[in-house]
Formats: structure tokens, C-alpha cells, sequence
């Protein structure tokens, strides 16, 4: 371990001496001195590994936590990791099955479709046919992608953690993030990997995104194979289609991307308003479009999920984001969580005010990633804590604008929501406790209205 | 409740077809103003909603004369979504049950070895 200890100090320090020019021996003007930190962990993180690797995309997701600089750099981490021999997860799979892949399946391809840090993914051909929880019989013959932990991945990742948590604890407070615990961070960030090591919470996951849009045949998801699935082997149905990174291969071929834009923000919109549980991870590379026309959201690793008050309360800062109403924003932004000092209450709502009046765009638009990013910036500034649940939902909002805005230019994210705030807002007003208390009211102004 | 509230206003509205004019020009306004429907303010909400309600009445109205004419209705054509639920857990159930049952043969085969 210790020597584990040094090798992490070592690759650290090595890239941030490296670094020193370009941040003007620590004289440069800040962003330019915190651009050049950023692109030195990235890739010290990159040279040490998948516990660092995951880290780092997770740092990606929280822009709430950390500065402008570190999350764009970390969102360009390679998680290209190179493919291992088929042999060593060939091996994975005997372990776990006590049978070789031939004996599993009809047919296993040796060359890997795909090699992230954490996992690898082969393709297969089923046995024998499989009826999945939701969805049609996969026949036998059917295509299938096989993806499998990378052996040691777990051990290693476990291993690094506890390390990085001494060195944490020892270095102290520094300051990684604009206001965070460093140490309380790797726990979650423990926990959370801890989820994405055993494979079968996504495949749950994939099972109940299928269901929740079961009338909606142009959004899938791969049925899973339970009977050829263990916590380090996930089978899961081949999806046929274009990443969204080549996109322009899949406009060639006839697909309507921009059809495809409106209804796939649709279909996010209906998994945060309508389910309260909504694909947290989502990248171009994680979303197929297929030739038949449907988007297929792929690797299910990071989940949010809101309670039904969040829901309620997420949808009147949309109807603030609309209304242009900062005290509205703030106010149900309390309830989530947003917690304002009252000597900040002045200086955050004069901010908040002028990022809602410049969040229309020249074409009549929102951009949502303005209002979105811009408002954690701002409660960062102001040293004001986000709960990890908001910060997560405005990340993944703003990723869904880019993705939509990339295949459809003209694309308004905040409209595309509106359907689910309108019907949220009016079952509010049939809510019998609210109704109680309204009703008077309105009643009274009816009857004002009567005799008029 | 909440659930049929639309379904509420909706046959508040059908009964009231033709009484109310300030009404009617609400989902006028909140039909043209689309999925816009929102962004003017409170009010330009308001319509937005009427216009959906208005959608709703549409639907009840269509189903008030399917029932007329004997036939079934949509909304009791829909399956009630508690019982879908129970169709999924259980459909769910049994993929943890192919799962264990995938573990335990891989266990003979391992004891076997
Ligand atoms: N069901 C599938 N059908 C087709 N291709 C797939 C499927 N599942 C995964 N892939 C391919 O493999 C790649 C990696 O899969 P996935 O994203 O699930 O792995 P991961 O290890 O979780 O990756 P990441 O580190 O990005 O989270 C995908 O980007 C996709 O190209």
C-alpha cells in the first residue's frame, strides 16, 4: 500500500511541476493558473487509473462542487482505456459461471466492442431464447454485448480509495473544490462506485426504464439476460445504431434527427416529472439512434432520483426560469435545499435576475445551460452550499440541451418540458390541502364577480 | 384525486360549453400560444392550462358518446396502472429468479470441477 501511496504522490506531483510554466509559476491570471492545475490532474488522473478515472468523471458531473476549468478538463478525460486480451475476460466470465463463453453462449466475439475503465464489452450470440421482464422473447441467435468488470478493476478501485482517503486526511482541507470536504466527497464517491461495480443495479435499471416507457416505441433501452448475468457479467440485447458522436453517419443514412432531438428531451423531460428517476449519466456516446427511428439510451451506471415534493418544486423554478421571477426561483430553491444566508439574499437575487434576462437567445430560445450552470456559479460564489441531487439534475438538464441543441440547433429545452410543469402545476391546484386553503378565495372572487 | 382533476375541470367545462365566452377565448389564446404557453406569465399559463383542459373535455365528450352508443371507453379501456405495476414487479421477480437460478447451476458446475 505505501508504496501504491508514493506512486500516487509521485504521478501527482510529477504533472503538476510539469504544469508550473503554464500556470505562470503561479502568477497567471487565475482561470488561466486553474486551467493549467485542471489539465495536470487530468492527467496524472489518467496515468493512475480506473479509481482516478471514475473520479474524474464524476467531478465532470458536479459543477456545483468544482470550478468551471476543472469540470471542462475533466470532461475530456480519455476513458479510452486500453482493450485487455480476450483471455482475461474470458477468464472473468469462467470464474463467475464455472463454464467458458462457448458453453454460455452460441457464439462470443474475442475482440471487444468497447474498453472503459471499469468494464469491457464483448459481442455474443444467445443459446437458447430468453424471455427478458419487459419486452419480446430474445430468440436464440439473438445479437447480444456481454460487458464484463475488468478483473481487479473492483480490488484496485477499493484499494485506491482507501489510499487516497489517507492522503486526503493527512494533506487536510485543501482546497480541491469552491467549498468541498474532500474526504466526505470520496466517500460518496466510494459509494456510488461501489453501485456501478456490481452490474446488476443496471441492469435493474435498464428493466425499469423499459417499463416506464413501455407506450413509447421510440425510446428503448437493452433488455437485460438474467440467466446470463452475474455482479461482474452483464448480458444485455445489442443495440444496432449510431452513437451520437456520428451523428452525421446516421443523418446520411435517413434518420430524422431532429425529430429524434424533440422527442429524446421529451422522453428526459417524462423520466424527471413524470418517474423521478432519470439517466444521470448521459453522454452522446451513451444515446444510439437507430435506423428504425428510435433513440436507445444505452449503460444505466448513474441514476437520480426526486421525491415527488422535488418534483413540484424543481417544476416552479422551470415556471421562475420562464417567468423571468427570481424570487420564485429562490424561494422554491429553499425548499430544495438552497439554503441563503438573509445577508445574501440581496446580492444573489440582483445575480439571479440578470442571468434570467440573459437566458433568452437571439432566436427566441432558452438556454437553459445558462440559467442552469450560471445559478450554481453563482450560489458557489457566494460560498452557498447545493445539495448534490439539484446540482446533478441542472448538470444532467444542461447535458440533455447540448445533446438535443447538437442534432436539433433551434431546439428550446425549456419547452419541451412544458408539458409535464403544465400538468404538475394544475394537479397542485387539485390538491385537496391547497384546494382547502384556496378555495375561499376563489370562491369569494367568484361571488364578487356575480354581483359585479 | 389528483389524478382525475383535469378529467374534473374538463367536465366542468363540457357542462359549461357554451355559457362562457371569457372561457372560450382562453383556449383560443393558450391553443395559439402551443407549447409557448408559459412564457407570457401567470396569465399566459392559465390559458395554456385551459387549452389542455379544453383537450381533455374533447376527450370526455368522445367517450361520453362512445358510452352512448354502447361502446367502451377510453379511459376504461386503460389499464389500471396499479395493476401494471403488479405485472411488472412480478416480471421482475422472475428475472432475479433466472438470475439465482443462473447462480446455482453455476455453482454445481464449479463444485463439479
Ligand atoms: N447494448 C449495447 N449495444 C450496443 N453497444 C453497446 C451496448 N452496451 C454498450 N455498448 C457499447 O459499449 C460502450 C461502453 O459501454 P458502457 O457505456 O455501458 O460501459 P461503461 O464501462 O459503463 O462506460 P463508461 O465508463 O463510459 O460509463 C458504449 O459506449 C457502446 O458503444
Amino acid at each position: 500500500m505505501a508504496s501504491r501511496e508514493s506512486v500516487i504522490v509521485r504521478v501527482v506531483l510529477k504533472r503538476l511541476v510539469a504544469a508550473l510554466p503554464a500556470a505562470g509559476f503561479g502568477l497567471a491570471p487565475a482561470t488561466r493558473r486553474r486551467a493549467a492545475w485542471a489539465r495536470a490532474l487530468r492527467r496524472a488522473f489518467e496515468e493512475l487509473g480506473p479509481a482516478f478515472i471514475k473520479l474524474g468523471q464524476l467531478i465532470s458531473v458536479r459543477p456545483d462542487e468544482f470550478s468551471d476549468e476543472f469540470v471542462a478538463e475533466m470532461r475530456s478525460m480519455q476513458d479510452a482505456v486500453p482493450a485487455l486480451p480476450a483471455e482475461a475476460i474470458r477468464r472473468v466470465i469462467a470464474a463467475e459461471f464455472g463454464a467458458a463463453p462457448e458453453e454460455l453462449f452460441a457464439s462470443f466475439d474475442n475482440e471487444p466492442l468497447a474498453s472503459a475503465s471499469i468494464a469491457q464489452v464483448h459481442r455474443a450470440t444467445l443459446a437458447m431464447p430468453y424471455r427478458p421482464v419487459w419486452g419480446d422473447t430474445l430468440p436464440a441467435g439473438a445479437d447480444v454485448v456481454v460487458k464484463v468488470v475488468r478483473p481487479g478493476a473492483a480490488e484496485s478501485i477499493r484499494g485506491d480509495i482507501v489510499v487516497a482517503r489517507r492522503l486526503l486526511t493527512r494533506i487536510g482541507a485543501t482546497r480541491v473544490g469552491r467549498r468541498v470536504d474532500p474526504v466526505a466527497l470520496l466517500d460518496e464517491f466510494g459509494t456510488t462506485v461501489e453501485r456501478e461495480l456490481d452490474l446488476r443495479t443496471e441492469g435493474r435499471y435498464a428493466d425499469r426504464f423499459l417499463y416506464d416507457f413501455r407506450d413509447d416505441p421510440k425510446v428503448v433501452a437493452p433488455r437485460i439476460v438474467w440467466s446470463r448475468s452475474t455482479a461482474k457479467v452483464l448480458t444485455m440485447e445489442f443495440m444496432r445504431g449510431w452513437r451520437l458522436t456520428d451523428i452525421e453517419a446516421a443523418k446520411a443514412a435517413g434518420v430524422d434527427t431532429f425529430a429524434l432531438a424533440v422527442h429524446g428531451a421529451t422522453a428526459f423531460m417524462r423520466q424527471v416529472f413524470v418517474y423521478g428517476r432519470y439517466h444521470a449519466d448521459l453522454h452522446p456516446a451513451n444515446l444510439f439512434v437507430t435506423p428504425d427511428n428510435t433513440i436507445a439510451y444505452l449503460d444505466f451506471g448513474i441514476v437520480g432520483y426526486l421525491t415527488p415534493e422535488e418534483r413540484m418544486n424543481i417544476t416552479q423554478v422551470m415556471a421562475a426560469l420562464v417567468y423571468r421571477d427570481p424570487d420564485r426561483a429562490l424561494t422554491y430553491s429553499a425548499k430544495l435545499g438552497v439554503d441563503v444566508p438573509a445577508d445574501r439574499i440581496e446580492p444573489v437575487r440582483a445575480g439571479l435576475g440578470e442571468l434570467l434576462d440573459g437566458t433568452t437567445r437571439a432566436d427566441g430560445t432558452r438556454d437553459f445551460a445558462h440559467f442552469g450552470l450560471g445559478f450554481l456559479k453563482l450560489l458557489g460564489e457566494h460560498g452557498i452550499k447545493i445539495p448534490s441531487g439539484y446540482g446533478l439534475l441542472i448538470k444532467s438538464l444542461a447535458t440533455v440541451e447540448g445533446v438535443a441543441r447538437a442534432l436539433y440547433p433551434e431546439i428550446d429545452i425549456v419547452k419541451t418540458a412544458q408539458p409535464f410543469t403544465t400538468r404538475i402545476l394544475g394537479r397542485a391546484m387539485g390538491d385537496p390541502a391547497r384546494l382547502n386553503e384556496r378555495m375561499p378565495l376563489a370562491v369569494r372572487a367568484a361571488l364578487r364577480e356575480l354581483v359585479a | 384525486m389528483t389524478d382525475d382533476v383535469m378529467r374534473f375541470f374538463a367536465a366542468w367545462m363540457l357542462t359549461h360549453e357554451a355559457a362562457d365566452e371569457g372561457l372560450k377565448a382562453a383556449v383560443l389564446r393558450g391553443e395559439q400560444g402551443g407549447a409557448e404557453g408559459m412564457t407570457g406569465g401567470p396569465d399566459a399559463f392559465v390559458d395554456g392550462l385551459a387549452a389542455m383542459v379544453a383537450e381533455e373535455k374533447e376527450n370526455l365528450k368522445r367517450d361520453l358518446e362512445a358510452r352512448a352508443r354502447g361502446e367502451e371507453v377510453s379511459i376504461e379501456k386503460q389499464s389500471d396502472p396499479a395493476l401494471e405495476d403488479v405485472r411488472f414487479e412480478v416480471a421482475e421477480l422472475r428475472g432475479r429468479m433466472d438470475n439465482i437460478e443462473a447462480l446455482l447451476e453455476s455453482l454445481v458446475r464449479k463444485l463439479g470441477q
